[in-house]
Order: C-alpha cells, then structure tokens, then sequence
C-alpha cells in the first residue's frame, strides 16, 4: 500500500512536514518517514540504554535550537534482519500520553519520529535527576541536600503527580531515577512507559501487568497482592523518594524474590520486612482492606516464622526520621534548615499502609509542610550554592541507527516482545 | 490531556467543521481525478457498515444480554471500545490520504490491532492477521509484518494522537442523572455504536452525541414494531420526532410532550448542551438509516475488490 501524500499537514510540533519527502518511494512500497532523525538532529553521544532501548543527546540541526534527549525504542530482530513484529504496548503508551499530556512538572515531548522501523521520541533534555542529585550527595562524604531544595522538590513532583492523576493517568513507576531536573531547576517527571490511564479500565489493572513499581518504591498493597491498585501506589513511591533524599539511601532496600519458572509472580517477603521493620506489621485495625488481600496468608505466615514481639506493632518511623535528621545534620530546630514536624507528618502519611487512608497528591500539596515556611520556588536549586555535575554523555556509541543492547523483560504483554528479546548488537 | 476533552488532542486537532471535511475530500478528488473516475466507491458510510461487518439486525437495541452489563453502567465488551477506537483511527486516517491508495482491508485492521493496545486490550499481531485473514482471504497477507508496518503509517499520520473520547462515557454518567432505564440506556448504546459509521465522530464533542444518543432513547423510545427488521421506520419516526422536540424546545409553557420527555427538555436547557448541534446530529443518523436501504454488501465488495487488485494495493 502506499502512503504518498501531496498536501503539507503540520506536524507536532506545529511546523510543517516538507513535502520533498514523500517521493521517496514509489507507490504501493509501505511506509516511509516523513522526516528523518539525522536530517533534524545531531547526535552529540549516548546517555543510557534500558529495556526499552537507548537514550542519546542530541542538538536541533536546521534552524531548530536547543539540547534534546532522544529516547530509541528497540526494534525487534529476526536474525540480523529488523522486521516490522508490532510496536510494544507500553511504546504505545509513552507515544499516546506523552502527545496528550502538558504539564511543567511533566516530561516535555519534542516530537515522535518513526523511521526505519524504530521508535525516536525526542524530549527535552533535562541535565540532571534525582538519582544522580542523591547520588552527589554521597561524594565524597555524605552532605545533606538543604532542606528547602528538597521542599521544593517534593513539591514540583506531587504538583507534576496531580495533574497525572486528575487526568486519571497512573506513573507505575516513580523512582529518583525516572524523576527529571532541568539546569535550571524544575522538576519532570519522566518515563510514563508504564503509566496508564486508569479511567474504567477494560481489565482489571492487574491483568495487563502483574509487576509494577522498581521493587523499593512499591507500595504494600502491590506487595500484598491487589488487583485494583490506584493512585495511592504514586503517592507511596513519593513517600520513599521523600524519605531517600533526606537520608540519601533508599528507606525500603529490599531484595527482589524472581519469578519462577511458571511466571507466577512471588510474595516479596523481604521487601515486605524491610517496610515493617520501618512501620511496624500492618493490622486489620489500621488497614481493614488488609484481610481480603491475595498475600494476607503469606503475612501471616510471615509474622508466625517470628519470634513473638520480633516485629513492632507500631511504626518506628519517627525514631527512623529522627535519626536521618541527626545524621544528617539538619538542625533541630523547626527553621529553613529542616524539614521539621511538618515534614515528618507529611512523610508518614506519604507512607500511610491503608491506600485508603494515604494522602492523596492534592491533600500533600495543601499540607502544613509547604504551607508553613513560606515560599516555595519553581528552582529547586534557589540559593544554592553547590554544582552538581552534568549527565554523563559518552561517545563509545554515537550511532543513533544502529545501537540496541540486550534487557529484560519490563512487563508480561504478549506484544512486548519488541522491548524483550534480547538482541546482539547490529553494526551497519 | 487524558481525561479531560477540552484540552485533548481529540478536541484540538481532530475536530473538524462540515466545510473543512468537503474540503479535505474534494482535495483528494482534485488531485486524483483518474482513479475517483476508474475505482468509484459506495457511499462512505456504506463502505463502513461493510467494514464493521454489521447485519441490519443489529439495529435492534441489545434487550437480552449486553443489558445486565450495561446496567453495571461500568462494562462493556473490550471488544465494543476497541471497535470504536478502531473506526475513529480509520475515519482520522482517511482525512490525511486518499482512500484509493490504500488497501481499506490492511487499514482497517491495522487499526484494529493498534485500538487494542490502546484500550488495554492488546492482542498478539498473528492473532489479528489471522482473524483478519478469515474474514478477507484475498486481501489481507499472511505475513504480520505488512501490519506492522502500516501501523507505522496510522500512528504517523495520527502524529501520535492515540487518545480518543468516546460518548460510552457521557451516557454512563448520564445514566443515574437523567435515570434512564435500562432499556434507555441499551438503546442509547446501539445508536452510538451506530454514529460510528457516519462523519459524526470527526464533527462533534463525545458529549453532544451522547445527549443526541439519549434523545433518540427516550423521546423515540422506537417500540419493537417499529424497530424490528428494518431501519425506515425509525428513520421516520425521528425526523417527526424531530420536529416534535423542536416544537416542545420553543414552546416552554405548552401542553407537549410526557413529563418524562419534559424533564429531559428541561435538563437539556439547564445543561448548556449545543441543542442546534444535538439536533444536526439527529439528522445525520437519520440519513444514515435511510442510506442503509441501500446497503449491499456483495456491491461493496466489488467495488473494492477491483480497486484494490487492479492497483496491486495489497501487495
């Protein structure tokens, strides 16, 4: 069939596809694009490769200005020939909400190429994210990020998180790695390449899916096993970012149970420790919902292998807090330099078991913790006097058409073998 | 944005007026006048009731099973939202190229295949081809790539633009508001099942149909007599009913209609609804239940039949 077109249309960015292109072909060939990535971009080098393929740095050619991170989606292979198998669901995803989404907390979509069987989406580029912020932090001793930096921080991001779920998108996977920062400090949320609309869904959220969330940041009744999660499993994940930037160590360090051979996913039992010897063991008193989990016998089972009293009944989250504020050396008292009282009601509702109960994204932001302290700015870096360093960007593979490395399968769909074969790299 | 229409792609950029739709299309004849000459095709709505494979008795409302669910006012088949999607990906596709250089059967399918994956529904892409291969043999390739590579074509000239919003969800919400039965709300469904094959997804608001939906429920409310085998009795009852409800909207303190058909007037007025726009959209089912008479589905065939294999557009 053939796509020949002789009228202009805009494309999305509102500028308009030259026409010169479509001849390319002749008629009755398939597809070809419309424009290319190297006619509009010049790659400066390769930041990270993932399950879903490659990120590259790259710089507007042609007039167009600008720095842009170029997100390649790995084309599938039979042999060394690259087919056209169907793009992966979750590519489908990441397409479709980042062309609908606008929001200054939120990833800011350049515009989507798709040439030579693969996937480019070309965002913004963003210099920084808060695992690399973290990180930082830790080098080379530990020094606090300042209070109002991490304000500012968590602010941004429920911000970005509330526009998501007012426009009933679940993120599935919020994680300081996934959470942006710009030179001048704003804060993106980014990767929505597990994210979805949660509006009525046709199948129960959990059959699409079985395993959401990087394991640390997953909310407990993920980990219980519920079918029908909802936002709150965001605002749990927010909750541990909140908790890691200011004891810079992930709070929840639990390690993943794989699954096994029937590909039925695992009680994660020790990430299910890791929160109660936080938290305290959940009851039915203060999570009702608790008893008609999937995994409620698994808990059980859990809290029997114990000695009697090995686990607390009640959270030790504000020895917990306590301690991170000591150790890090925020001061004591409830000024500019700590995140206080307040903060540590925020993070405990952040970290509430019920998801019922937890603190929605509109709730956080109207909390006493930004509300006091006065105000809140839009750069997260004001008054800072610290650099941190740029995104490492490297050379060793520079050509945008031809790089893919092997992954790992990100989720269960029966088309996301694009994201999940391995495939050996490809040198034209 | 994803829940609300205002902001959405949908809105922004695939609305389109009457004027810019005969534009769009008198363009493509301009250009091609040849094969409009070579290859003439059916009325476009005929053309999509051929594609959704829909038999006249369709038409009947869903009394029996699909009820139980409706009233759920939550489910509905995956199948049925996907199938929406699916012809709105068609009809947006068709707006940027020439039908005529295209193979409509690898179109159509390929929308269907891309709609699933959007509505959280995916099927496996040999699933697909094979369905689609047992439905048009000749037609559809047994090789999966030629699907995948036409989805690179719609996602390209959708720019992305996957998101659609559909008036399922206006009438569910409506349902308790307006408590309509659920016969009502079955009947509702059908017609916006069947708006689908007409422009009308192109040339208004989700929320319009739906009103236009539960108008012709409730004010037509087509007995079983009028409504069993064929579409002209309805086709009539509604261009008088029609008339009747335009009267009834002029004449507040009248004798008119039922109190039934009175609270929905009155909510309709309250509700800021575009009446002039409900209405235009009454008359376009209205014509296509009168086109429909002249529905054949061995002439569709032909026609693409031979456009398609002179043109070599399944290869």
């Amino acid at each position: 069939m053939m796509f020949g077109k002789s009228f202009p249309f805009y494309n999305s960015l509102g500028g308009f596809y030259p026409q010169s292109l479509d001849t390319r072909k002749p008629p009755g060939t398939g597809y070809t694009s419309k424009v290319r990535v190297r006619d509009r971009y010049h790659i400066v080098g390769f930041i990270s490769s993932g399950t879903y393929g490659r990120v590259y740095k790259a710089l507007g050619k042609n007039g167009q200005k600008g720095e842009f991170a170029i997100k390649k989606f790995k084309p599938d292979k039979e042999g060394e020939i690259v087919q056209y198998t169907g793009l992966s669901q979750s590519a489908i995803r990441e397409m479709a909400l980042c062309s609908e989404l606008d929001h200054p907390n939120v990833v800011q979509l350049a515009e989507i190429i798709l040439e030579d069987k693969c996937i480019f989406m070309v965002f913004e580029y963003t210099e920084h994210d808060l695992l690399q912020i973290i990180h930082h932090h830790t080098q080379p001793q530990r020094h606090a990020i300042p209070a109002l930096m991490v304000r500012s921080i968590l602010f941004q991001l429920l911000n970005g998180l509330l526009y998501l779920h007012t426009n009933w998108v679940l993120h599935r996977d919020l994680k300081p790695a996934n959470i942006l920062v710009t030179s001048s400090g704003a804060i993106r949320i980014g990767d929505l390449g597990l994210a979805r609309l949660f509006y009525k869904p046709l199948n129960s959220l959990f059959s699409g899916d079985k395993v959401v969330v990087t394991i640390w940041y997953r909310a407990p009744e993920l980990l219980m096993g519920s079918r029908h999660y909802t936002p709150a499993v965001d605002l749990w994940a927010v909750g541990c970012i909140f908790a890691e930037l200011l004891s810079l160590r992930p709070i929840f360090k639990g390690e993943e149970a794989k699954m096994d051979s029937k590909k039925t996913v695992p009680f994660q039992r020790n990430q299910m420790v890791k929160i109660i010897d936080i938290m305290g063991l959940p009851t039915k008193e203060i999570w009702p919902g608790l008893v008609s989990m999937p995994e409620y016998s698994q808990l059980q089972s859990l809290a029997m292998s114990r000695a009697p009293g090995h686990f607390n009944r009640s959270s030790n989250l504000e020895v917990w807090y306590q301690n991170c504020l000591k150790s890090n050396g925020y001061s004591a008292n409830s000024s500019a330099g700590t995140p206080g009282a307040d903060g540590f009601d925020l993070l405990s509702r952040l970290l509430e078991y019920d998801p019922t109960k937890r603190i929605t994204a509109q709730e956080a932001l109207e909390h006493p913790y930004f509300k006091n302290g006065g105000p809140i700015s839009a750069n997260c870096f004001e008054g800072f006097e610290g650099k941190y360093p740029h995104r490492r960007v490297t050379q060793d593979d520079n050509d945008i058409r031809s790089g893919s490395l092997p992954g790992t399968k990100r989720s269960g769909l029966p088309d996301d073998s694009l994201l999940g074969r391995a495939t050996k790299r490809l040198k034209e | 944005m994803a829940a609300n229409y205002w902001a959405s792609t949908q809105r922004r950029h695939w609305l389109f007026s009457r004027e810019k739709l005969a534009e769009i299309r008198e363009n493509f004849r301009e250009r091609d006048k040849v094969a409009h000459t070579q290859f003439p095709l059916p009325d476009q709505r005929l053309l999509n009731i051929y594609f959704s494979q829909r038999k006249r008795s369709e038409l009947c409302p869903p009394l029996t099973m699909p009820t139980e669910l409706i009233k759920l006012g939550k489910r509905m088949s995956t199948r049925q939202q996907a199938l929406a999607t699916a012809q709105v990906y068609v009809k947006r596709f068709y707006t940027k190229n020439e039908i005529r250089h295209t193979n409509p059967y690898l179109v159509v399918t390929t929308a269907f295949y891309l709609a699933c994956k959007m509505e959280e529904c995916p099927q496996h892409i040999r699933f697909v081809v094979g369905e689609a291969r047992g439905l048009w043999p000749e037609f559809i390739a047994p090789d999966v790539s030629k699907l995948g590579e036409c989805e690179f074509s719609l996602i390209s000239e959708m720019n992305s633009q996957l998101i659609v919003h559909h008036p399922y969800r206006t009438l569910s919400e409506l349902q308790p508001e307006l408590s309509l039965t659920s016969d009502e709300v079955a009947l509702a469904w059908s017609v916006i099942n069947d708006h689908y094959l007409t422009d009308l997804p192109l040339l208004y608001p989700p929320h319009v149909i739906a009103v236009m939906a539960i108008i012709v429920a409730v004010v037509f409310k087509p007995s079983q007599t009028s409504f069993h085998g064929s579409a002209a009795p309805l086709a009539s009852a509604m261009r008088d009913g029609g008339m009747n409800i335009l009267a009834a909207l002029g004449d507040k303190n009248g004798n008119g209609p039922p109190p039934r058909i009175q609270r929905l007037i009155a909510w309709l007025a309250e509700s800021e609804v575009d009446i002039k726009a409900v209405i235009e959209c009454t008359q376009e089912l209205v014509s296509l239940y009168e086109v429909w008479e002249q529905y054949s589905e061995k002439h569709c065939k032909e026609l693409l039949g031979r456009m398609v294999k002179s043109k070599n557009l399944d290869k």
